[in-house]
């Protein structure tokens, strides 16, 4: 990359005599040219691999929840809710975008809680309770083996969304900020969302009374600036509640929507 | 579309410049002097601006920094300093002038991307 022109004065009057020799500037570009095709086809491979697994992840995830719903779209709501609570709470529209993706594979892990613990009627024994909490770092454990930051972000909701902000959850007890906030957004609406659910063993709460015991827990489950953001934003956030139940946007929409 | 500017007055360096944004989807302008690229500069108001510090005229990298950092039209606009120099003290006169990033010549292609996403995500 020797040049003669670095040997001319700054004050040379044609400043486009400053230039390469023409064979080296030629063979230069065709190198660049012919990285910028390797640099596009690396990224659009790239990006099919990552939607590809994603699309897995996302189909798994929604096995691990059959339990508790059959349609898949709580795990769709979760990705939405969690986008629209972190944009509410300040953060970046690329930030919000990136828990909408990742919050759906929260409850991946419980694909390897046994049906007995998962589907049992009433009570869990100390020892089932200790199984089932496995599936946190279950979760963190399928999804963290990538490298890719979507899947990185998945992984640290699935370990933390059964942190408590007063330090008395699982798996690690984490406190206040300690807990990453996605894992702090992503129990809130996964909180939210679950009692305004039909279950098998109860009906829905009503919105008003999920809100209640929301509030209830602010400062204990939860972190109590995000449970006030939610509070603030209760109407628009279940109006996109009933949106996503109505519409069920496909696992493709939830990857590609801007 | 992000707006981009280059003034960098070496015309083989400007087009490797301009032939590695276009591996993505950018608007590009170009400008050979500081003082053409502070005309362009005020008529584009682009969204990141890569500004090589030491040019012909009367204008350096530095001055074309300065006058965007103070301008109230240009709040948005990023400025990458192309330097060639290696001295710190080159590094701090230019983040003195109110650049956000610096890269060092000669450039590596993937950085000035990198450099760029990383402008766009702040």
């Amino acid at each position: 990359m020797t040049s003669v022109p670095s040997l001319e004065p700054a004050s040379l009057p044609s400043f486009d005599a400053r230039c390469f020799d023409e064979a080296a500037a030629a063979q230069m570009e065709r190198f660049v040219r012919d990285f910028g095709r390797m640099y596009r086809e690396r990224n659009e491979a790239l990006r099919e691999v990552t939607r590809a697994h994603h699309a897995a992840l996302l189909q798994l995830s929604a096995a691990a929840d059959l339990k508790d719903d059959d349609t898949g779209v709580h795990i769709v709501r979760i990705g939405y809710l969690a986008e629209a609570l972190a944009l509410a709470l300040g953060q970046t529209a690329g930030y919000a975008r990136m828990l909408r993706k990742a919050a759906p594979m929260h409850d991946i892990g419980k694909i390897g809680t046994p049906d007995s613990v998962l589907k049992k009627p009433g009570k869990l024994t100390p020892e089932e309770r200790k199984t089932m909490n496995c599936h946190a770092a279950m979760g963190a454990e399928i999804l963290g083996r990538s490298h890719i930051p979507v899947f990185r972000m998945a992984a640290e909701v699935a370990l933390t969304h059964h942190e408590r902000y007063d330090g008395q959850g699982y798996p690690a007890g984490l406190s206040g900020d300690a807990i990453p906030l996605s894992g702090r957004i992503t129990a809130v609406v996964d909180f939210f969302d679950a009692l305004t659910m039909d279950r098998v063993y109860r009906p829905a709460f009503s919105v008003p009374e999920a809100l209640e015991m929301l509030a209830a827990e602010r400062g204990h489950a939860f972190d109590p600036v995000i449970v006030d953001t939610f509070l603030a934003h209760a109407e628009a956030i279940d109006a996109l509640r009933c949106r996503i139940t109505r519409e069920c946007p496909s696992f493709d929409a939830l990857i590609d929507a801007p | 579309m992000k707006k981009i500017l280059i003034v960098e007055d070496h015309i083989d360096i400007r087009k490797l410049l301009k032939m590695t944004l276009e591996f993505d989807d950018f608007e590009i302008h170009e400008a050979a002097t500081g003082d053409a690229g502070w005309v362009l500069a005020s008529e584009l108001q682009p969204d990141i601006v890569l500004l090589d510090v030491m040019m012909p005229g009367t204008l350096t990298g530095l001055d074309v920094c300065r006058r965007i950092k103070s301008d109230p039209g240009m709040r948005h606009t990023k400025v990458i300093m192309l330097t060639a120099r290696v001295q710190s003290d080159d590094r701090a006169a230019g983040f003195t002038a109110g650049a956000d990033d610096y890269l060092m010549k000669p450039f590596s292609t993937l950085q000035v991307l990198e450099t760029i996403y990383r402008m766009e995500a702040a």
